[in-house]
């Protein structure tokens, strides 16, 4: 199993900079996610690992092997880079048979038919195609094709595992299972893997550290949990999760609400103006007391939970409670919030 | 409703009655003419054509000429279209452009121009090289059956380029990366997955080509037929030319053969592409995967426009100069450079008569065309009549038949022996044009029609228009590029078309492909070159409007 070395890496088409001083190290066996919105580099990214792009600047090394330099001037194209990759649109091959498509790799190698054979049985019956293989690609579900096109990544025991949306194309119930199996063969076969998305809930199931990218910069890299407890930045909490923002005022060393004197310690150490922001979740709302107050502007069912809409001054703040009963607070009544675990941010 | 169910039905039955008229019953009588010989049905007629060694080796030619014309097609369009779709070759999309523009260059034009550059006593490009080698002999000789095939390579290819490189664009480039991923390098990728997925259609475009080159009059007309290289269409229009019953009843069976060729070869290739196991499952985003060439950029370029320069610029070039030499026998100075062969051409009334003709008859064909094709691709796309896409299919037929045999067609069924007698009239002309170019407006429209989605229809009628109101404001505004577009695409084949109008013009209905023709068989090539030269500026002319009208969406 590979180590993934990307250091510095720049990509620029023309005079737009698709990926700007990206730097990472996946350790061996760690299933790392590139997360970010769609246009933010993410797959620019992907495809220089998988030697599709060439990196304008910087280096990126697979194991002990530099595949990528600037500096070097040396480039190894994807054939010899010995890794696996899952296409956003599977990429089967419609003329080859399932044992084919997932046979490739080994026959690029040059095995034997028999070797060829029982690795690709192998690989089969781990993604439950054992009884497929003599089937072609349009004779198979989204699904099973989309595992077959795992088979096929994973047949050659390649260092590193990529996938680029792999689950992007599966219907919502196919995605929550895929994502398990996913997961549990990483597991069993210790593989490195980096996976591409813009599914915040994929990237958080699956990895064991998270890098959001937005812009093509690199926002945060960390665990799923610290990601979303604690945010690099306001783009970051924005774009993870669900996120009231307000603007607030930096006085000695707390934080207001503008208008307000509802005031919070200044644990980021901002100073002028700041942004204060909280998750829905993290907000207690009671008709007795509390330290904001506010008017129920507009109540949702969403089944799980209720989600209202306060207005606070020239606010409106999001509250989601779970399990809450819709008829405990009524429209146009004044509510008090506490606000818990919150966030606070330089305004720009 | 029921009234307008009725009308429908009307329409179909109108159309229907019409196209089998028109379309299919001249062909069932070529073939049936074909099958009878002294009052009984058998195979005479062919038996006594092909026992002629002449005839027997035109269709031994035929086919030479048509495969020679469809491999070098595919071997040079392969690599192209794969530069121009999937590089970073420099100005693709001018390339583009001018690989597929020598589809519009009438073809009869195209064989004068390179009769001109590679004629063994006198050729442009003989003389240079001669003169550069100091040769006695020229190195090239155009009325040869390589010179036949090498002209209809550069004027159909364009079927093979336009076919090959919509199937790669339309290819998922990541089925290719999967490969490379695999540790398949670029060749073998190539072998084992891209040329796998296109055979399919590296085969439809080769067989166009080979259908089209072997349909093909005025190529092997006027380069093979100096060199006593004959084909089944020059075959065809020298027993037709003999007037007798004789010659007819030859150049019938060599037609019924040609047509049994080609229609045959267009149903296998329309079955081999319609098989649905190539279908697959396609990103939602199909990312350009641009192939950077690097240091074979520059080579790349010059192959490509080397090409584009050999197939398009040089034999125009050749047209256009020859047409303003002012002395044909003295060499080309600019001295002797002006317009005084322009000036007997314009001012004779004979010349502008024919121009005029054709003109007229194009006019009335695409008027006609349009309509009628508007109908067709109406019933075809936006109704559920049963029976709504014969119409359509039979204007296919039509325009897949080679013009030769359409024409032939034409003559034995409407010369007054099934009671019609169109002979020599121009309603002929104008009906065998609509025969063969209808069918590239009803698809154009009938593409169109079908991007109007039924709920614009239904929003209009919602909102309180009636069918009639929803068509003029709706449909009509949304497929007005389509109908004009559809107009040009019969208009301008019709203008110059040669191979029909030569079997069915009339002492009062010549064509200006007829005239030309004429002149390029009598040697008078000057007089040739100014009429190519005013046809090229009307086809040019009418492609550009197409373009402006369909943001390039469209054009021959």
């Amino acid at each position: 199993m590979a180590e993934v070395r990307i250091e510095h890496v720049y990509k620029r088409f023309g005079k737009v900079t698709a990926v700007d001083d990206f730097n990472l190290v996946v350790k061996e066996g760690e299933f790392v996610s590139i997360l970010g919105p769609s246009g933010c580099g993410k797959t620019t990214t992907l495809r220089m690992v998988a030697g599709f792009e060439q990196a304008t600047e910087g280096e990126i090394y697979i194991g002990d092997k530099c595949v990528s330099s600037s500096i070097k001037r040396s480039f190894t194209p994807p054939e010899k880079r010995n890794i696996g990759m899952v296409f956003q649109s599977y990429a089967v091959w419609p003329h080859m048979t399932v044992a084919d498509n997932v046979g490739y790799p080994l026959k690029i190698q040059k095995l034997g038919k028999e070797d060829r054979a029982k690795g690709v049985g192998y690989i089969l019956k781990m993604v439950h195609l054992e009884n497929y293989a003599e089937r072609y690609p349009h004779q198979l579900s989204g699904g099973q094709q989309q595992r077959m096109a795992l088979a096929r990544a994973l047949v050659a025991q390649p260092g590193l595992l990529l996938l680029d949306e792999p689950l992007s194309n599966l219907d919502a119930k196919l995605r929550e299972s895929m994502r398990f199996e996913i997961s549990s063969i990483q597991k069993n076969l210790g593989i490195t893997v980096i996976y591409v998305t813009h599914d915040q809930s994929e990237a958080m199931a699956m990895s064991d550290r998270v890098v959001v990218m937005i812009d093509g910069v690199v926002q945060q890299i960390g665990a799923p949990h610290d990601i979303y407890t604690k945010p690099a930045n306001k783009m970051v909490a924005d774009f993870i999760g669900l996120v009231n923002f307000m603007d607030a005022e930096v006085k000695g060393d707390r934080v207001f609400i503008a208008g307000t004197d509802h005031s919070f310690p200044n644990t980021a150490g901002v100073e002028g103006e700041a942004t204060l922001a909280v998750r829905p979740e993290n907000i207690t709302m009671s008709a007795t007391g509390g330290m904001i107050t506010g008017t129920l502007a507009h109540r949702f069912y969403m089944g799980d939970s209720v989600d209202y809409r306060i207005q606070v001054r020239d606010h409106t703040v999001r509250v989601l409670v779970k399990g809450a009963d819709l008829d405990e607070f009524k429209d146009g009544e004044p509510v008090y919030l506490d606000f818990d675990k919150v966030m606070i941010f330089d305004r720009n | 409703m029921l009234s307008r169910i009725n009308s429908k039905v009307i329409v179909i039955f109108i159309s229907v009655l019409l196209l089998l008229y028109f379309v299919i019953f001249p062909m069932l009588v070529l073939l049936y003419d074909s099958v009878i010989h002294d009052g009984s049905i058998n195979f005479d007629n062919y038996r006594s054509v092909y026992s002629q060694d002449v005839n027997w080796r035109a269709l031994m030619t035929t086919v030479k000429l048509s495969f020679l014309a469809m491999v070098a097609s595919v071997i040079i369009t392969f690599p192209m279209a794969w530069l121009v779709g999937r590089t970073d070759l420099p100005w693709k999309k001018s390339f583009r452009t001018l690989l597929v523009s020598s589809y519009m260059i009438p073809p009869y034009v195209g064989a004068i121009a390179w009769v001109q550059l590679l004629n063994p006593s006198a050729g442009y490009i003989n003389n240079i090289i001669k003169w550069i080698f100091n040769l006695s002999q020229a190195p090239f000789d155009i009325y040869t059956v390589g010179g036949v095939a090498w002209v209809l390579t550069l004027f159909y290819s364009p079927f093979a380029f336009i076919t090959i490189s919509r199937a790669m664009e339309k290819m998922d480039p990541a089925l290719e990366e999967a490969a490379r991923i695999a540790g398949a390098s670029p060749l073998r990728t190539l072998w084992d997955v891209t040329l796998p997925l296109m055979a399919p259609s590296i085969a439809a475009g080769a067989l166009l080509v080979f259908i089209a080159a072997g349909s093909c009059f005025g190529i092997p007309a006027i380069v093979g037929m100096p060199g006593n290289v004959e084909v089944m269409t020059t075959r065809i229009v020298t027993y037709v030319y003999m007037g007798d019953a004789g010659g007819i009843r030859d150049a019938t069976a060599l037609a019924a053969s040609l047509m049994v060729l080609a229609n045959g070869l267009l149903i296998f290739m329309t079955w081999m592409i319609g098989r649905k196991d190539y279908t697959t499952i396609s990103g939602k985003s199909t990312r350009p995967n641009i192939v950077e060439l690097g240091k074979w950029k520059w080579l790349a370029l010059c192959i490509v426009g080397g090409y584009g320069i050999i197939s398009v610029v040089i034999p125009i070039g050749s047209i256009v100069i020859t047409s303003l030499i002012k002395t044909m026998s003295r060499p080309v100075t600019f001295s002797n450079i002006g317009f005084t062969a322009w000036e007997p051409v314009i001012t004779s009334a004979q010349y502008m008569e024919s121009i005029w003709n054709s003109v007229i008859y194009a006019v009335i064909a695409a008027c006609t065309g349009t309509a009628l094709s508007l109908f067709v691709a109406y019933l075809a796309v936006k109704t559920s009549v049963r029976g709504r896409s014969i119409p359509d299919l039979l204007t296919l037929v039509g325009g897949s038949t080679p013009s030769i045999v359409i024409a032939l067609a034409l003559i034995i069924s409407f010369s007054g022996n099934f009671g019609l007698n169109l002979y020599s009239t121009l309603w002929v002309l104008v009906i065998s044009y609509l025969i063969k170019y209808m069918t590239m407006a009803v698809r154009t429209i009938a593409a169109s029609l079908s991007q109007v989605h039924i709920s614009l229809e239904e929003a209009a009628l919602n909102s309180g228009a009636n069918w009639l109101r929803c068509c003029k404001d709706i449909i009509m505004p949304l497929i007005a590029p389509s109908i004009i577009a559809g107009w040009f695409l019969i208009f301008m084949p019709s203008f110059y078309e040669l191979t029909m109008s030569l079997l069915l013009y009339g002492a009062e209905t010549k064509t200006i492909g007829v005239l030309l023709y004429e002149l390029q068989t009598y040697a008078d090539t000057q007089n040739a070159s100014v009429l190519s030269v005013i046809i090229l500026v009307i086809v040019l002319a009418g492609n550009l409007i197409l373009n402006k009208v369909t943001n390039g969406n469209v054009g021959i």
